[in-house]
């Protein structure tokens, strides 16, 4: 009986099951071959150990390309969850024409990452831009972004904060509304102002939810290439280049396959790692909830 | 009292206007400015009323045939992979939801944990790997791409969505002699449609999108909407920016509209990819 249960549902874990060994984790496993040997495109492997890694570790062009995405990383997905946990709020406490006004935050998930570089692009534009302009008419500073590095990863942040906002605002407001309302009317009865709701019931009840948020948006904004290369292609003189982009022009534009390896593992590691405190937490809740 | 009150309501709608602004306008602006003609795009200040011309879109049509290649090979690639994604999900969700072992478990939890993995990591070993099979340039390495990349969270989807399904429904198809290809077509699919549309729009939105995977192992015949519009920003350093914006919006118009249908199941899809696990 049993092996024949496993007979009859082997054919439909299989598809799933191939497509992912065979793209995505056989590969990776390669992928650890390759970072322990010199390897450039056409050319067979030969093993040199962690030579590569050090290689990667000591080199200036990774060094700047880390600081970049770390920075990156930690003031955009921040400034997100901010914005996505004020919006949540603003939406919980009550909106006419709710349901538009989420198709519309909703709207920037569908545009993809090549023509949200021409609409901020065109937006920043130094002369015709209309935000520059708008900027320019108040008296503000306006953005070089084609000239000056940091002005240009402001760019990239703020245009990566735009396309992924749906995401973490969804999250945290479908958590929000999961929060019972009979706790916001006990806290009343208690005599608990607004901010005292906020923090003693609000937060912690959405505690799970926005850690779950962060550590998502921490790995998919430290693999983040495609705004960047767009925008930039990592110029002027490699200052504004993201891991992704260094991955990249070593694999690619200098044929450093072996380099090019490691500094994928240091990506898939780091993305584990944050992965590992998902999983724990995911686990977590699921023992509190068996309590 | 009724002073604050009325503020507390001045807030919220300045906020909300805030946020109708800052996500809609980036869009508006482009399928607006599609329309201008040539010289109101850089007219400072910029025009908002002006007699509207498709012709950035005859110039698109006219200069930028590959475009349209493009887009055609983006709808070949978006229909493979979700067809492909939608059916690998769905059945590996079944079991997933309907049968259990530790062997099972180890499968949920590696399916997350693949999730997580850069896609630029695979390119490495299979840029050379699509290469040796001369599968490069081909429409068959985007959608296999495409999705394995969404298969994890399909499988987790489908999953959580076959849990709602009663038991008893495929318990009584069983006890009728219903095969389990039967029980699966004629009462899961139907009852967890929800969920294979929720992954109908990752996968769709993805694939249309997609950059990074198209501008690494396409180059001419399988050439994706989104890479054809990379090059028009690249190759023109007085960057035509009717015909871009005229680009973006054919591009964008699709996809903004299907993401406006099925918000719904956007919106399940994300919460239970999420949470659940």
């Amino acid at each position: 009986m049993r092996s024949k249960g496993t007979a009859l549902i082997l054919p439909l874990l299989a598809p799933v099951h191939i497509l992912i060994l065979s793209v995505i984790v056989l590969p990776s496993l390669y992928v650890v071959w390759l970072s322990l040997s010199t390897s450039t495109f056409g050319q067979a492997p030969s093993f040199v150990g962690l030579q590569n890694y050090v290689r990667v570790l000591a080199d200036p062009a990774f060094h700047s390309a880390l600081l970049n995405t770390v920075v990156l990383v930690v003031i955009a997905v921040h400034v997100e969850m901010a914005l996505g946990l004020g919006m949540a709020l603003l939406f919980a406490s009550g909106l006419p024409f709710r349901r538009f006004l989420i198709v519309a935050v909703l709207a920037p998930y569908a545009v993809s990452e090549v023509t949200a570089v021409v609409m901020w692009r065109f937006l920043f534009d130094p002369d015709a831009g209309p935000v520059t302009l708008a900027l320019r008419a108040f008296h503000l500073p306006t953005l070089d972004w084609s000239f000056e590095p940091s002005h240009a990863m402001t760019l990239i942040g703020l245009l990566t904060i735009w396309l992924h906002l749906p995401f973490t605002f969804i999250i945290i407001y479908a958590a929000r509304l999961a929060i019972p309302n009979e706790l916001y009317e006990a806290a009343r009865v208690d005599g608990a102002t607004r901010w005292q709701a906020f923090r003693r019931v609000t937060l912690p009840l959405l505690g799970p939810a926005i850690v779950i948020a962060l550590l998502f948006r921490y790995i998919f904004a430290f693999r983040l290439f495609s705004e960047a290369w767009l925008l930039t292609k990592g110029g002027p003189a490699r200052s504004t280049e993201v891991v992704a982009i260094y991955l990249y022009q070593e694999a690619f534009s200098f044929n450093a396959f072996g380099t090019a390896a490691a500094t994928a593992w240091i990506m898939v590691l780091a993305s584990l790692a944050l992965a590992a405190v998902y999983v724990l937490i995911l686990r977590g809740k699921v023992g509190a909830n068996a309590h | 009292m009724r002073t604050s009150r009325f503020l507390y309501a001045a807030g919220k709608a300045v906020a909300v206007m805030a946020i109708l602004f800052w996500s809609l306008f980036p869009i508006l602006f482009i399928v607006v400015s599609s329309l201008k003609p040539g010289q109101d795009i850089f007219a400072v200040p910029p025009k908002y009323l002006f007699t509207p011309t498709l012709r950035h879109y005859g110039e698109l049509w006219r200069s930028w045939g590959v475009f349209f290649e493009g887009l055609l090979n983006s709808t070949l690639v978006t229909a493979g992979a979700t067809a492909l994604a939608i059916i690998a999900s769905t059945c590996a969700g079944y079991v997933y939801s309907r049968h259990s072992s530790r062997f099972l478990d180890a499968g949920i939890v590696g399916l997350i944990v693949v999730r997580l993995i850069p896609p630029i990591v695979v390119t490495l070993p299979l840029f050379p790997i699509v290469n040796a099979f001369r599968l490069n340039d081909t429409h068959l390495v985007l959608i296999v791409l495409y999705a394995t990349f969404f298969v994890s969270l399909g499988t987790v989807l489908m999953r959580t969505f076959i849990d709602q399904v009663p038991r008893d429904l495929d318990e009584a198809a069983e006890i009728d002699g219903a095969s389990r290809m039967t029980i699966l077509w004629r009462i899961i699919v139907p009852l967890a449609a929800p969920g294979i549309l929720a992954v109908a729009v990752f996968v769709v939105v993805y694939s249309w999108n997609e950059f990074l995977f198209a501008f690494i192992f396409t180059a001419t015949r399988a050439k994706t909407a989104p890479l054809v519009i990379s090059e028009m920003i690249g190759s023109i350093d007085g960057v035509d920016w009717g015909i871009l914006f005229a680009a973006s919006t054919v591009q964008l118009i699709p996809v903004l509209l299907f993401v406006v249908f099925m918000n719904r199941y956007l919106v399940a899809g994300l919460t239970a990819g999420a949470t659940k696990g």
